[in-house]
């Protein structure tokens, strides 16, 4: 964390609940799927926020409705000190150019009926004042060849491309509208490992040149290392542990970062001994029945009695809080300690 | 040996031609031994275990040359009849998406137990209780409780403990994992791994494992083969293999993934994408995109260069690519 | 593409042989998940393919295809040209010849009236097909449009309008029609196709509203709604041109089942009724004399069962041809 950047993206609070009703005429409530329970994060100017965890632990409904595409039950989404939760019509979408996704899937995000050159100039049919009519096929051709592509296949169908080029074009939409934040979701846990690389590459460079913020939800850790300023770790619906990368990957103090670390494989054979494992027990409990006090407790090998009355908010936890050292970061757990798993 | 794959050609025959899915691939396994078949989509890796286990839709593919040398005989020469009972009982595959490869009107105890009475004639109160045994064996809690449930009624991880229940069940010679884990997620996925890998030792199975993630290869492998295009490119042992790499390939791949254990800086990412199989360049097939690269790659086909008595590269330039 | 010199950066961004690459390795790859393997991988090759010109490919190579569209064209052109090849009137009869067979210039004799069995046919012919495809014509823009609707916004809408296709779905063909064509009196083909718009349409609103739902949970559509897409935008562009092949396939079956509804109810008396002239109709006059005038009903029969084969053949090819998965 060197200086503090101007923020541009701040969560506070967020919730989003999907109620659960019995009935068709007589809708009734009958229960919540609770897929986002309380998030907090502040994203700055040109910094990248990882946000990782395992399935259905809520990170793609975060992505979703800081993009708009979901209402949060509760909470506040802020763009530059503004709550965009509660806009709509001209003021919604002047927010949304400045906030654009990129998508998980590079085969289901591209309508297969638009020419690329169709889909990367949509945002400009979209927000005609951003350029003008004459302008936009350059702008597009532009726009293909800053994501590596060649602009001459401005005329050619989505399914011409392969995964890798199709998440280029991708980003290039999302770039359309030089946003200063982009909200992306797993944008290539569905490409070949040698491709990966390609995009990530891409992802970064185009990071320094425009001046991104990234919001990058993932489930593999080490992608999110990479790329990452800071990180947050999600379980059920809430963030657990939140640092720099270091702090995270080197110095956890949440059980679960440690043993999500401990189960990440590493490409070296010769770390087999020498690593220990934590191996979890059971389940994710289903987020409709949320564990009472700390949701992590049903699967923890630190769990007390305390656990299950108390819910640990995301702090410093007091041990560390004098010291100032890496370990000194927001964990949410009774029984923080520190635990180097990575080898 | 207990599975020996030799010059295995794979083709399918396609309105618009020939896609030589797989050309000339030859790996052995020893019993109790772990293979780890390495290779992106489209490398041929999958389609290669679907030939040597049988169920490979024919056609469209065929299989044009080669061998598969199980226990001392040819598969290929079997008969069907002969060739099913081999299956299940002799050798057993376990898929990635464990949900589709169950019977979802069917209770996982009938699933199991289907396995003794069709193939060993077990009542079905013994079969039940076999049944019962298994998923204690793949540490499913409340196995007594959970036989009479359906597959839905399980998570991801579960079910694939499932999965391999049943292939385990008639105690196979050789087990096939085709992305075992890619579905699930990390801490379901060490789970998982794990009870593979001790349910291998306690039966001194031979495991294929075939993936593209080389974080769970060296976790588990004890040799690696990696593939590209549809051919061996390099096979050894898994920790020669992750300190000198003898094929540019590999390297690419090994450079190209982040590390959890320290930042980096920009990854390496090897240029271009890999060929399309009806037009797999001439010579090396993996020469566009080689930095090594040179005129020979482009006309000759590099066979598979001995690098050490337990070790092979495909690439005329293996002692450059081993230096570094 | 062998003989020349294998460059990476086109094969990145041109693959010379044209199209793309890794997508169809994919296909290759996982062969067992069913019969699209192996064709995936040479499809993707031809350059500028859409769906559409994708199954025009497959389907000018289908003999279904080509037989029924040979029928169908055949079909069209005598009802909008029936004098070209029959000479007399439908209406001109001579009871003297009745039930007389075939003779010089009377190919498929006469009927129960004296009239003339080949020049009924060539004219039933154009009253089948504008029933057919007038009533396929409402029942399609009635049912996608409503079916859209239902689709897109769900919630009450949705609600509603299913439980209105519930009901009508409950409601038998041909008893409804007995009981509301019989108190209509026009001699017009209205009524008939207004009657079978209004039982027709929940077919295709079923499918309709199922395809809108499918093609709105795509990421491509989620994407336009972060860029700020209005609701219209949404529909006309993402959603419809991804919808419309179902309804395409399914509309193209029931205009063979709407041309033998409307005989149906012409032979049970509550169709078209005469001067109209139809298959239909001429089936219900001629069924009394099947012992000894059989041509005067086998040949409007044949017609229909011709007419309705080709329709329904003709949507089994283009829903082959518009399915991928059969690729």
């Amino acid at each position: 964390m060197a200086e503090p950047a101007e923020t541009v993206l701040e969560a506070g609070n967020l919730v989003k609940h999907y109620p659960l009703t019995r009935g068709v005429v007589l809708r009734k409530q009958v229960g919540a799927v609770k897929a986002v329970d309380g998030v907090d994060f502040r994203l700055g100017r040109g910094e990248t926020l990882g946000i990782v965890g395992e399935s259905g632990c809520g990170k793609s409904t975060v992505a979703k409705m800081l993009v708009n595409l979901e209402r949060p039950t509760a909470g506040s989404i802020r763009y530059k000190g503004e709550d965009i939760t509660r806009l709509s019509g001209r003021a919604l979408k002047a927010v949304r150019r400045n906030i654009q996704m990129v998508f998980q899937d590079p085969y289901t995000s591209l309508n297969p009926r638009m020419t690329v050159g169709d889909i990367v100039g949509e945002p400009y049919d979209i927000h005609p004042e951003v350029a003008p009519k004459g302008d936009r096929r350059r702008r597009v051709q532009e726009l293909l060849d800053v994501v590596g592509l060649n602009p001459e296949h401005i005329n050619r169908y989505p399914h011409q491309f392969s995964g890798g080029q199709r998440q280029r074009i991708g980003i290039a939409r999302g770039l359309a509208l030089r946003p200063e934040v982009i909200v992306a979701d797993e944008p290539v846990s569905a490409l070949d490992v040698s491709v990966q690389a390609q995009v990530i590459n891409l992802m970064d460079r185009l990071q320094k040149e425009f001046d991104l913020a990234y919001v990058f939800i993932a489930h593999d850790l080490s992608i999110v290392r990479h790329i990452s300023d800071r990180v947050g770790v999600m379980y059920l619906g809430r963030i657990v542990e939140t640092g720099t990368d270091t702090e995270i990957y080197d110095h956890p103090t949440h059980p679960y970062t440690q043993a999500l670390l401990s189960a990440v494989p590493v490409p070296d054979p010769e770390a087999r001994e020498r690593r220990e494992r934590i191996i979890l027990s059971g389940d994710v409990p289903s987020p409709t029945n949320v564990p009472s006090g700390c949701r992590f407790r049903t699967r923890c090998w630190k769990a007390r009695e305390r656990c299950a009355r108390e819910v640990p908010v995301l702090a410093v936890p007091e041990p560390f809080a004098a010291d100032g050292g890496p370990a000194a970061h927001p964990s949410a757990c009774h029984f923080a300690a520190e635990k180097q798993v990575v080898p | 040996m207990l599975l020996e794959v030799r010059d295995l050609h794979v083709e399918f025959h396609t309105r618009d031609g020939v896609v030589k899915a797989v050309n000339g691939v030859s790996y052995g396994v020893e019993a109790g031994e772990t293979l780890a078949v390495l290779g992106e989509s489209g490398s041929g890796k999958s389609v290669t275990a679907q030939a040597v286990m049988g169920i490979l839709d024919m056609p469209p593919g065929r299989i044009t040359r080669g061998k598969v040398v199980f226990r001392g005989r040819d598969l290929l020469g079997l008969r069907e009849d002969e060739r099913r009972r081999v299956r299940g009982a002799e050798m057993a595959m376990i898929f990635q998406d464990a949900l589709s490869s169950l019977n979802p009107v069917l209770t996982v105890g009938d699933q199991l137990g289907e396995m003794f009475t069709v193939h060993r004639g077990m009542s079905r109160r013994d079969a039940r209780a076999k049944a019962v045994e298994l998923m204690d064996r793949v540490r499913i809690p409340a196995a007594w409780e959970r036989v009479r449930q359906y597959p839905h009624q399980f998570s991801g991880g579960m079910r694939q403990r499932i999965m391999i229940a049943m292939a385990l069940a008639l105690e196979p010679a050789l087990i096939i994992a085709d992305e075992p884990t890619t579905a699930l997620d990390v801490t379901v996925q060490a789970q998982v791994m794990e009870l593979l890998a001790e349910l291998r030792r306690e039966y001194r199975m031979g495991l294929v494992l075939i993936t593209h993630d080389l974080g769970v290869v060296a976790d588990v492998a004890d040799r690696i083969a990696v593939m590209y295009a549809g051919r061996i490119v390099e096979s050894a042992p898994v920790h020669d293999i992750y300190k000198a790499p003898a094929h540019p390939y590999t390297r690419g791949l090994l450079d190209s993934i982040p590390r959890l254990d320290h930042k980096g800086r920009e990854l390496y990412a090897i240029k271009g994408l890999p060929p399309h199989l009806t037009h797999v360049p001439p010579g090396c097939a993996f020469h566009p995109r080689c930095p090594l690269a040179r005129d020979v790659c482009r006309t000759q086909e590099p066979p598979l260069y001995e690098v050490s008595p337990t070790r092979g590269s495909a690439c005329h330039f293996w002692t450059e690519c081993l230096d570094g | 593409m062998s003989d020349q010199p294998y460059d990476p950066e086109r094969a990145v961004a041109a693959t010379p042989a044209g199209g793309t690459v890794d997508v169809s390795l994919d296909a290759a790859e996982t062969l067992q998940q069913g019969p699209n393997g192996p064709d995936g991988p040479a499809e993707e090759r031809e350059r500028p393919r859409s769906l559409w010109s994708d199954a025009w490919r497959d389907l000018r190579r289908n003999p279904v295809f080509i037989v029924s569209a040979l029928v169908i064209a055949f079909l069209v052109l005598i009802s909008l040209w029936p004098s070209a090849i029959a000479s007399g009137s439908p209406l001109a009869c001579d009871l003297s010849k009745a039930r007389q067979g075939s003779q010089a210039g009377h190919p498929f004799g006469f009927d129960g009236q004296g009239c003339d069995v080949y020049t009924r046919t060539v004219y039933g012919a154009r009253t089948s097909v504008a029933v057919g495809v007038l009533a396929t014509l409402g029942v399609a823009v009635l049912g996608s449009v409503l079916g859209a609707l239902a689709g897109f916004f769900g919630g009450v809408w949705d609600a509603v309008l299913s439980r209105v296709t519930d009901v009508f779905f409950a409601i038998p063909v041909v008893l409804g029609g007995l009981v509301l064509l019989s108190v209509i009196t026009s001699s017009t083909i209205w009524p008939v196709i207004g009657f079978i718009v209004l039982l027709g349409w929940p077919q295709i609103f079923r499918i309709s509203r199922g395809a809108v739902i499918t093609a709105k949970q795509n990421d491509y559509v989620q994407a336009a709604r972060a860029l700020g897409a209005s609701n219209a935008r949404l529909v006309l562009r993402h959603i419809a041109p991804n919808a419309v092949a179902p309804v395409i396939v399914v509309a193209t079956i029931a205009l063979g089942t709407y041309i033998s509804l409307e005989a149906t109810l012409s032979y049970l008396g509550v169709g078209l009724k005469p001067p109209s002239v139809s298959w239909g109709i001429d089936i219900s006059a001629a069924s009394p004399y099947i012992r000894n005038a059989p041509h005067a009903l086998l040949w409007p029969s044949g017609a229909l069962a011709v007419t309705v084969l080709a329709f329904i053949m003709l949507g089994d090819a283009v829903r082959d041809a518009l399915d991928p998965k059969l690729r």
